[in-house]
């Protein structure tokens, strides 16, 4: 063996990819050459370094999110033109053209059929819907959630319906009382990205907002949530509440820090709603210091209202 | 093979366990009759170790999430012509490294039509971590991050194939052959690219080893 073969095989010497006489060749070579030696030490050194590389492992966050775009992604190919080509038309030959025709006449009456029966009928199911596992009372406190898409309360049954996503869509339906439904819509109210589910869930949590837990998360969001219809609904629920220091503080906050002019004047309404002569002291301070001269103006009249008891 | 399978398919923490082959094939079929619910779960039996191997091969999450759908939708648009005739891991790993090289390729000729950043401009993952060792010798740290930096800057100079070959066999332990296999080539031409990535490395760190 030369040198030349013995360098081509050093890699397949350290991967262990050498069969045993060519290994054993090598091996007397390397005996007795120093310079492959020392390239076999120079490629060790190289693994060593390799070896040190930071070895990336997905993390579950990441799984979850490609589980969520790929199940998307499917729901596109199941019902876009791929699949009415998967399903055999595009296998078709040219001249048959009345199957087409046909399908396509089944298809339209088809259409037509379900347009006229779907008013009479229960509500469709997507087709996502068929796969997905309903939720069957199984505890919620490890569930990893990587979106929730919809939050829909029932006023004629009280119920709410959850579509999330954790590690695959789930559907939770329950009553609002439910801890387990409490403890998503709770979650989604203080975590999760999307103001229009926080605005939807905070919805659905007025009708409890006696509950501790409810009553702190809408104060939390009126506080702070970052986005302003999310804030005014938290205001609007929070009017809802028995009046109480705790109350008044929060609304008191938001007409002196909310960024925004319109949950301030709602901050206006609901203080003159309630008559209370301790929130006198901050309505003329922001009736002289705010930068909107509207909330001023009304700062100004609240307070003309509060003193002249017009209210 | 089987071992490069085993090597490939070892799960995250919290993955599914590989079902026997009758429960895969069984999966399979019904994937096969347009049965979703068991296509996705042919998808978790693999999806961790797809994802894994994109995620060292781009060290990019979002470009792993890309190949990850690409991967998977690829398969579901070719599934109804596995006949059988291989064992599924195998082709879907087939399957994979297509994308994983194309991707490669794109992404080289988006970098060859760019102009050369300046090393000292170019942000680097090793660079960026923090020293975990204060008292350890300066000089030797900054050697550390120099093999470091040569390393990346090597690997990423590699050609898609090299790159591909090298990684599966270094980082996933894969036979030659079974490569070769998986990737549309001969276990030769699989071992001229990892004696080719092995000699481009040395090059690069030659001096400071």
């Amino acid at each position: 063996m030369d040198c030349r073969n013995a360098e081509e095989r050093l890699p397949l010497y350290l991967y262990d990819e050498l069969a045993e006489a060519e290994r054993a060749e090598l091996d007397a070579h390397l005996a007795a050459c120093a310079a492959c030696a020392g390239a076999l030490a120079e490629l060790r050194r190289l693994h060593g370094a390799l070896e040190s590389r930071p070895r990336l492992e997905p993390s579950p966050d990441l799984l979850a999110r490609c589980r969520l775009d790929f199940d998307e992604a499917l729901d596109r190919e199941t019902t876009g033109w791929r699949a009415l080509i998967r399903s055999g038309f595009g296998l078709w030959p040219i001249g048959a053209t009345f199957r087409v025709s046909t399908a396509l006449a089944v298809l339209l009456v088809g259409f037509s059929m379900g347009w006229a029966v779907r008013q009479q009928t229960a509500p469709l199911r997507s087709p996502r819907a068929a796969n997905i596992n309903p939720w069957m009372g199984a505890d919620l406190s490890g569930l990893r959630i990587s979106g929730i898409s919809r939050v829909t309360p029932d006023p004629q049954t009280g119920m709410v319906h959850i579509t999330m996503d954790a590690e695959r869509r789930l559907i939770l339906e329950g009553s609002v009382d439910d801890p387990r439904i409490q403890q998503v819509l709770l979650y989604a109210v203080k975590n999760y990205e999307n103001p229009g589910i926080r605005h939807d869930t905070l919805e659905v949590l007025r009708s409890r907002s006696t509950d501790p837990a409810i009553r702190e998360a809408l104060l939390y969001a009126l506080r702070h949530d970052p986005n302003d219809g999310v804030r005014l609904e938290a205001l609007q629920s929070i009017r809802e509440l028995a009046w109480s220091p705790e109350v008044r503080a929060a609304i008191l906050e938001a007409l002196q820090k909310d960024t925004n002019p319109g949950v301030r004047i709602t901050a206006i309404n609901v203080l003159l709603e309630h008559a209370d002569e301790a929130v006198m002291p901050a309505l003329q301070e922001v009736a002289k210091r705010d930068s909107n001269p509207y909330v001023r103006m009304r700062c100004a009249n609240a307070v003309r209202e509060l003193s002249r008891g017009e209210f | 093979m089987d071992g490069a399978c085993l090597e490939l398919t070892r799960g995250v923490p919290g993955s599914s366990p590989q079902p026997d082959a009758l429960d895969e094939r069984t999966l399979i079929r019904a994937a096969q009759r347009g049965d979703r619910a068991a296509f996705e779960q042919l998808v978790r039996l693999y999806e961790s170790s797809v994802l894994r191997l994109a995620l060292q091969l781009v060290r990019s999450e979002d470009e792993a999430r890309d190949l990850y759908q690409e991967s998977f939708l690829k398969i579901y648009r070719s599934l109804h012509r596995f006949r059988f005739e291989s064992r599924f891991s195998t082709w879907v790993y087939r399957v994979v490294m297509n994308v994983c090289l194309d991707h490669l390729r794109r992404t080289a000729r988006r970098k060859e039509s760019q102009a050369p950043e300046s090393q000292e401009g170019r942000p680097e993952f090793f660079q960026a971590l923090p020293e975990e060792r204060p008292g350890l010798d300066p000089e030797r740290t900054l050697r550390g991050k120099e093999i470091a930096r040569r390393l990346e800057s090597a690997l990423a100079r590699l050609s898609p194939r090299e790159r591909l070959v090298f990684e599966l066999k270094h980082y996933h332990g894969m036979k030659l052959r079974a490569i070769g296999e998986q990737c549309g080539t001969s276990e030769e031409t699989a071992k001229n690219s990892l004696f080719r990535a092995t000699q481009k490395l040395r090059a690069e760190l030659k001096g400071i080893l």
